[in-house]
């Protein structure tokens, strides 16, 4: 099961509608010039696909032999191998492929290991029978008798239409005719015996170039003692029925693709689809914008994400498995952007808020909570192994320096990591030191006591008020802005081994925790630490309004 | 065993078959109703003959008509071909395999046919997609396969392939000559009937509608053959059977010249149809000049001449001297009366002259020719060369009355050979066309041995029936191809003295 994901018009469901045109089961897909890259025609589209096939599928049968590849576990490759050595049977894999042509024709083919050609016949991809679920409100193609449906495979019953027709053709229409109409059709065959027409006319069903009588057939379900298409159940119930008849086929290994698979089931009904789905013989591809459906993809399932460049690639489970449980929402963005902790979404929020002049998630971009630095590593090292594009902004624990460096060298601006300091450091320590006291208080939270406490344990002393904890450090031969800054960050230097756990949850009370971030920021601005520290925010900024397309800014728009 | 009983053990589960089928005892007969069945059998996949000769594809082809897809019939070397073609690139061959194969003469198929044995071998999965393809394989005239090509057999075999295989021992003329390769190849035989279920057809359906007592001595031939003894004539002659004496008196070696001519030449024009079989090229070609020409010959399948010109047309191309020297090489190769010292002496002269003298009549005539050659000093030039040849030849020129070409259709395929791009694809398409157009035997034809196999007919002569059929397995097998052609009538010409120590005339 591959769970596609990405932020909007990324192109999710495009890659969806290149499978089903390329398992197109019948030869009368039409493509479109809005289907080629920028509306040109003259440049043809290829659709290619690696595929292993099972034996039903008959690809070996088609006109011309078609010949099988190796599979290396990363792609189809010509089998080679010294003389005499037996190499392991492995699952030949067919590259097949549909190009749109200059003439806006698809054509079906199937590249042969010499590189010749051939055609991919529609008998081939209809035994394929790819299960497409779109996000159509009317889609019920797969519970009607259709050439290569579901349903169509699920009977197997050649003959079918033909008897079906016969006995159609049987069906004495006219008796149902009022006594005039019955009269006109006498005459209108009198009239045309005397012309050296045909004569003897009567009414029946006639095929014309309108849909076949296999797509009026469909399965129907009793409800209330009544025989009701089940293509008028509701949506989340005719995808599953669907699904449901596509999994009885025998031996079916069917690829299916699903648009937005949370449309119209509920919570319970998607997580035990999931479930189905990700226990299924054939490839599955959906896509989502259902935190609840990421959250529930397991061990079988793989996540690919569809970046803001149309990258696509893979996120392997473990190592963003803690994100994926705890904020689906990163993998449903068009860019993310992964704050270590609190003070670090607080700040972003601030920050962004002011340069997109909104909400930035209005822009598919995400703010996300990675909840540690090693945490946020893995996550933005499996971004950037992905080629994927995101952002990240973290403090600098002196620890793992090589892989941050690496992942610096990879990601550019769009990865901040302060010099040799946490966030509150860097910050606080661009704050004048006039304004301490004022970065100090927080009255509406009621948190200024809460602070003052912080400074004055980690002094030693009783009194929480400014002349006492002032008299201290100058005792202690220490500045405020280093207190203030070893209580915001937590500092357990110095702390007896009583206190230790005491001192690190100071920092609860300064900007680790909901919102605090946002209040460090609103100060950093208010309280002139702005212009010291834009030089080494502003990049990130930048980089990230660069990844959705915006210009620019030179400071924050107030 | 019966025919039935055949039949059954062919549709039978079993993954291997193996029929020893004689000459003209409904094999084909029995391969085709086996392929019609399961042709129309509700089965997945096709059925695939593998033959060796593209006659005996022809005949195939004509007996399972109206099976549409689901047979296909090949060469064991075309298969080869085409899956060396698909995976030429780790095989280390050029892209067009069947070209350079077909230059590389005998050799080059047998090249192929080793590094594909090879590969299927290694890449079992390849084998197994060719086996859900062809789910049964018939392989005719498994004698004539050699050791790769049953390689490539086994490995299908292997993966799944139900095998059924025919073969007769005393017909392998194909494969080597001397008697270490023939004890090789029947080493192989007897493990393969080990392997799987074995059967003898032993009815001379051939010579139901002629003569059965015929039919039957060839099988009891057959028998002495295949048993190192001498094919036994009887006194009381079986009706068809027929011996004349008669002693070739030519000097020159590949001449014939008869002290008792009369009778042959009853037999040969006597009847309204005639099969001349004789063991070399040579001697077929001075039959046909000893018939002035009444009786042709039958080009069969190769083209030796035609191969050796498109190595030259394709190597030298540009060169009007190797172009001109390779044109009369292949004119003295296809028919008389056009050589070095009638013709080619002169052509080679105006080539290097360019053409400068003014000259009548012959001279004219081959200065045309090299004109044409050195305006386009290629296939082309050499095709409209070879055009106005044939037109000097038909209108009988001064100096080109005495040329006649023998092997017509091999000198058209090189007038048309300037159609193509280049000679290899022509000599690669007119193979194709070759292989889907069999053509007719004609009424009075002189074939080789080798080229007969295969063919049947109602009356068939031998001859020189003498010496040149020793008493080793290669000669049994080639004398046992000669007597089992023809239905009603078989003439043997023997010599009064020092005949073939196979045959013993009572």
């Amino acid at each position: 099961m591959n769970v596609i994901l990405g932020g909007g018009d990324m192109g999710k469901t495009t890659i969806l509608d290149a499978l089903a045109l390329l398992f197109s089961p019948t030869n009368g897909t039409t493509v479109s010039e809005t289907d080629y890259w920028q509306r040109d025609t003259d440049q043809e589209f290829v659709i290619e696909a690696t595929v292993s096939l099972p034996e039903s599928a008959g690809i070996e049968n088609q006109r011309r032999m078609a010949y099988p590849w190796h599979w290396d576990d990363k792609q189809a490759v010509l089998p080679t191998g010294a003389d005499g050595e037996e190499v392991e049977v492995g699952a030949p894999v067919y590259v097949i492929r549909v190009r749109g042509t200059t003439d806006l024709e698809p054509s079906w083919e199937v590249v042969q290991p010499d590189g010749v050609i051939d055609h991919l016949s529609v008998g081939v991809r209809r035994q394929i029978g790819l299960v497409r679920l779109s996000s159509d409100e009317r889609n019920d193609r797969d519970l009607r008798l259709v050439y290569g449906s579901a349903l169509d495979r699920l009977l197997a019953d050649q003959g079918f239409r033909a008897r079906i027709g016969k006995e159609m053709a049987k069906v004495p229409l006219d008796k149902e005719l009022g006594q005039e109409s019955r009269k006109a059709l006498t005459s209108l065959s009198d009239k045309m015996g005397k012309n050296r027409l045909p004569t003897g006319l009567t009414l029946g069903l006639t095929s014309g170039q309108g849909p076949s009588i296999g797509s009026l057939i469909g399965l129907l379900a009793q409800h209330q003692g009544k025989d009701i298409p089940l293509s008028s159940w509701g949506a989340g119930t005719r995808r599953m029925a669907a699904l449901e008849v596509a999994s009885t086929t025998a031996g079916n290994a069917s690829p299916t693709t699903i648009d937005e698979i949370e449309r119209g089931l509920e919570p319970y009904r998607l997580r035990k689809l999931i479930g189905i789905l990700e226990s299924t013989k054939g490839q599955v591809f959906l896509t989502t914008h259902s935190a609840v459906a990421i959250a529930c993809v397991g061990q079988q399932g793989h996540l690919w994400y569809l970046d803001g460049k149309g990258n696509i690639g893979h996120l392997p489970a473990a190592k963003i498995e803690v994100q994926q449980r705890r904020d689906p929402e990163t993998f449903l963005a068009k860019l993310a952007v992964v704050g270590e902790g609190k003070t670090e979404v607080g700040l972003l929020n601030f920050l962004l808020g002011k340069a997109f002049n909104g909400n930035p998630l209005d822009e598919g971009v995400r703010i996300c909570d990675g909840q540690g630095s090693s945490a946020v590593l893995d996550l933005l090292e499996t971004f950037a192994e992905a080629n994927l594009e995101c952002a990240g902004l973290v403090d600098d624990e002196g620890e793992k320096l090589g892989r941050w460096k690496a992942l610096k060298a990879t990601m550019g601006d769009r990865l901040l990591q302060w010099p040799k300091v946490a966030t509150e450091g860097f910050i606080i320590t661009a704050i004048p030191d006039e304004k301490l006291e004022e970065l100090v208080e927080n009255d509406e939270e009621g948190l200024t006591g809460y602070r003052m406490r912080s400074l004055a344990e980690r002094l030693g002393i009783e009194a929480k008020d400014w002349s006492s904890i002032k008299a201290a450090l100058t005792a202690k031969q220490k500045s405020l802005k280093a207190l203030i800054i070893e209580a915001a960050t937590g500092a357990t230097d110095g702390a007896s081994d009583k206190d230790k756990k005491a001192w690190k949850k100071h920092a609860q009370n300064w900007f680790k925790r909901d919102g605090g971030g946002e209040e460090l920021a609103a100060k950093m601005v208010s309280l002139g630490a702005w212009p010291k520290v834009k030089d080494t925010i502003l990049p990130l900024i930048n980089a990230i309004l660069a990844a959705v397309d915006r210009s620019s800014i030179t400071g924050l728009p107030t | 065993m019966s025919d039935d009983d055949v039949a059954r053990l062919l549709r039978s589960d079993a993954p291997l078959v193996v029929i020893e089928a004689p000459a003209g005892c409904g094999k084909t007969y029995q391969g085709a109703g086996y392929a019609k069945d399961c042709a129309t059998a509700e089965q997945r996949g096709r059925l695939l003959v593998l033959a060796h000769t593209h006659a005996a594809c022809g005949v195939f082809r004509e007996r399972t008509r109206g099976t549409g897809s689901k047979v296909e019939i090949k060469t064991v070397a075309s298969l080869a071909v085409e899956i060396a073609s698909a995976y030429h690139i780790p095989l280390e061959l050029p892209h067009q395999v069947e070209a350079w194969a077909r230059m590389g003469g005998e050799g080059g198929f047998d090249a192929v046919a080793q590094k594909c044995a090879n590969f299927l071998t290694r890449h079992r999965m390849i084998a197994c997609a060719l086996a859900r393809r062809y789910p049964v394989v018939i392989c005719d005239e498994h004698q004539d396969c050699t050791a790769d090509q049953h390689a490539i057999l086994m490995a299908l075999h292997a993966s799944g392939v139900k095998l059924r295989v025919f073969t007769d021992p005393l017909q392998r003329i194909y494969t080597g000559k001397t008697s270490k390769e023939a004890k090789t190849d029947a080493a192989r035989w007897e493990a393969l009937k080990a392997q799987g279920a074995h059967a003898v057809l032993d009815f001379p359906h051939r010579w139901r509608t002629g003569s059965l007592e015929l039919g039957k001595w060839v099988l009891e031939a057959r028998a002495a053959l295949l048993n190192g003894q001498p094919v036994v004539i009887p006194a009381k002659r079986p009706v068809g059977l027929n011996v004349i004496v008669a002693n070739n008196q030519a000097k020159a070696r590949a001449q014939l010249q008869l002290d008792n001519r009369k009778p042959v030449d009853h037999v040969m024009m006597g009847g309204d149809q005639i099969l001349v079989l004789t063991a070399s090229n040579e001697m077929a070609d001075a039959i046909t000049a000893f018939t002035n020409r009444r009786v042709g010959v039958w080009e069969g399948h190769t083209r030796d001449a035609l191969t050796a010109l498109v190595d030259v047309l394709q190597s030298k191309n540009g060169d009007a001297e190797a172009v001109a020297g390779a044109l009369v090489a292949f004119v003295g190769g296809v028919g008389v009366g056009f050589s070095m010292s009638t013709h080619g002496t002169r052509l080679m002269e105006e080539i290097k002259d360019g053409c400068c003298k003014p000259t009548k009549g012959k001279p004219a005539c081959i200065q045309d020719m090299a004109k044409a050659i050195l305006a386009e000093p290629n296939h082309v030039g050499a095709s409209k060369a070879l055009k106005l040849l044939k037109d000097f030849i038909e209108q009988k020129q001064n100096g080109f009355d005495t040329v006649k070409i023998d092997y017509r259709a091999e000198f058209g395929e090189a007038v048309r050979l300037g159609a193509f791009p280049t000679p290899e694809d022509g000599l690669g398409e007119m193979m194709r066309r070759r292989a889907h157009f069999r053509r007719a035997l004609p009424d009075r034809v002189v074939s080789t041995i080798h080229k007969a196999k295969g063919l049947e007919c109602r009356n068939a002569m031998l001859i020189p029936c003498d010496s040149g059929f020793g008493n080793t397995y290669y000669s049994r097998c080639r004398l046992y191809v000669a007597l089992s052609r023809a239905s009603d009538t078989l003439t043997l010409v023997v010599p009064s003295s020092g005949g073939s120590p196979l045959l013993k005339i009572e």
